[in-house]
């Protein structure tokens, strides 16, 4: 006998459900004084101007704490961090000082080529203690 | 599968979305039929050709479906109309079995989906359409005017429930959907409470549309990047439009 799967359903289509919620938020702001409704359109300008830096990537979590940590120590914004360990690896990959081969695997993806496999000390060793 | 577009509230959107969901539909390779069964016989305008007589022809002059249908785009056929159609519906009441005479014509078709562009009013042709139907599409604005329409049509439909016929589902589409109104806000909230998933994705309140058909051009043809097709940008996803409406569709296709 098959398994009884209870569910719960959305009780509304999920695009109408994001729309109703975006009016009925504007229309809630739209009865606020007008100092907090200024601060609030200041507050989603920025949202709006930063969307464009953001980024999503799957990282090992090793790597994700170790710029933590750093980011931490040197009293730093991590996303910084990572914009200079990135823009340092596309330099010296242009300059041909970084060498993809010795990491690349076929990959059975049919989006990829490749994969890349990292030895595991590579991705371990990235999360090192705070200097002393 | 058979869809009925309908209101009985006139100038709510059922030709241009009728046109529009049916290029989709054609475009995505399945092959599709639209009907007019309004004597107005706008779906031939809207894709740039003169109004003709093929409902008529098909249902009084006993005319097999393939030697009425006119090719109007890759895998889109049309059955036209034009003011030969208020002969139809006078043929129709004198006849026996009159309310299943689309339905059975319709039913020895070989398309994929067959879409119906009612016209607004409750006489027999209409019965005929609603009775044809497997899904009904209830394009409204969002005004008590239009939605009261939304209520009459969903009586009709029960009505032809209780007769033996089954529907496999409708949908209420809001369309010329204007965000920034607390009316539209008032009966949005309300239509979504009373009908909670049958509400589909919003088609955006867009100039374009207006446009095409005096182009002769499907909105996919003329504006494919325009609102009313892509929906209102929020972040970086989109919402409502013809394209979400047109997945929408394809889901009841393949369901």
């Amino acid at each position: 006998m098959p398994e009884d799967k209870k569910q719960r359903r959305s009780a509304l289509d999920p695009a109408v459900a994001d729309l109703l919620k975006g009016m009925q938020q504007k229309q809630s702001e739209a009865q606020l004084p007008r100092r907090e409704r200024e601060r609030i359109s200041r507050e989603r300008a920025k949202i709006q101007a930063r969307r464009d830096q953001r980024a999503t990537y799957d990282l090992p979590p090793s790597i994700r704490e170790g710029l933590r940590l750093l980011a931490e120590e040197l009293r730093l914004p991590a996303s910084q961090l990572a914009t200079l360990a990135l823009a340092r690896f596309l330099q010296e990959y242009h300059h041909g000082s970084v060498d993809l081969g010795k990491y690349k695997q076929p990959s059975r993806s049919p989006r990829y080529d490749w994969n890349l496999v990292f030895p595991d000390e590579l991705i371990a060793s990235a999360r090192r203690k705070k200097r002393d | 599968m058979i869809f009925a577009f309908a209101n009985q509230k006139g100038g709510v959107g059922k030709t241009t979305t009728a046109v529009t969901l049916a290029d989709g539909l054609a475009r995505m390779k399945k092959r599709t039929l639209l009907v007019d069964l309004d004597p107005q016989g706008h779906l031939a305008l809207s894709f740039g050709l003169e109004k003709s007589p093929g409902l008529y022809r098909l249902v009084c002059l006993d005319e097999p479906l393939s030697s009425v249908v006119v090719p109007v785009r890759p895998n889109l056929d049309l059955v036209a109309g034009d003011k030969q159609t208020e002969k139809v519906k006078r043929q129709i009441t004198l006849a026996d079995f009159r309310e299943t005479i689309l339905s059975d014509i319709l039913a020895s078709s070989a398309y994929d989906a067959v879409l119906l562009d009612l016209a607004p009013s409750l006489d027999v042709l209409h019965i005929n359409g609603l009775i044809a139907a497997d899904w009904v599409v209830i394009p409204t604005r969002l005004d008590a005017l239009a939605v009261d329409g939304v209520k009459e049509i969903l009586t009709t439909m029960a009505e032809i429930g209780r007769n033996g016929h089954s529907y496999r589902g409708y949908s209420i589409l809001p369309t010329f959907f204007d965000r920034t109104t607390r009316e539209t806000l008032l009966q949005f909230e309300e239509l979504t409470r009373v009908f909670g998933a049958s509400v589909w994705p919003p088609v955006p309140q867009d100039t374009r549309v207006r446009e095409t058909a005096a182009y002769g051009q499907t909105l996919w043809e003329y504006s494919p990047r325009s609102t009313s097709i892509e929906g209102f940008k929020d972040g970086r996803q989109r919402l409502g439009g013809y394209r979400q409406v047109l997945a929408r569709v394809l889901e009841v296709l393949d369901a």
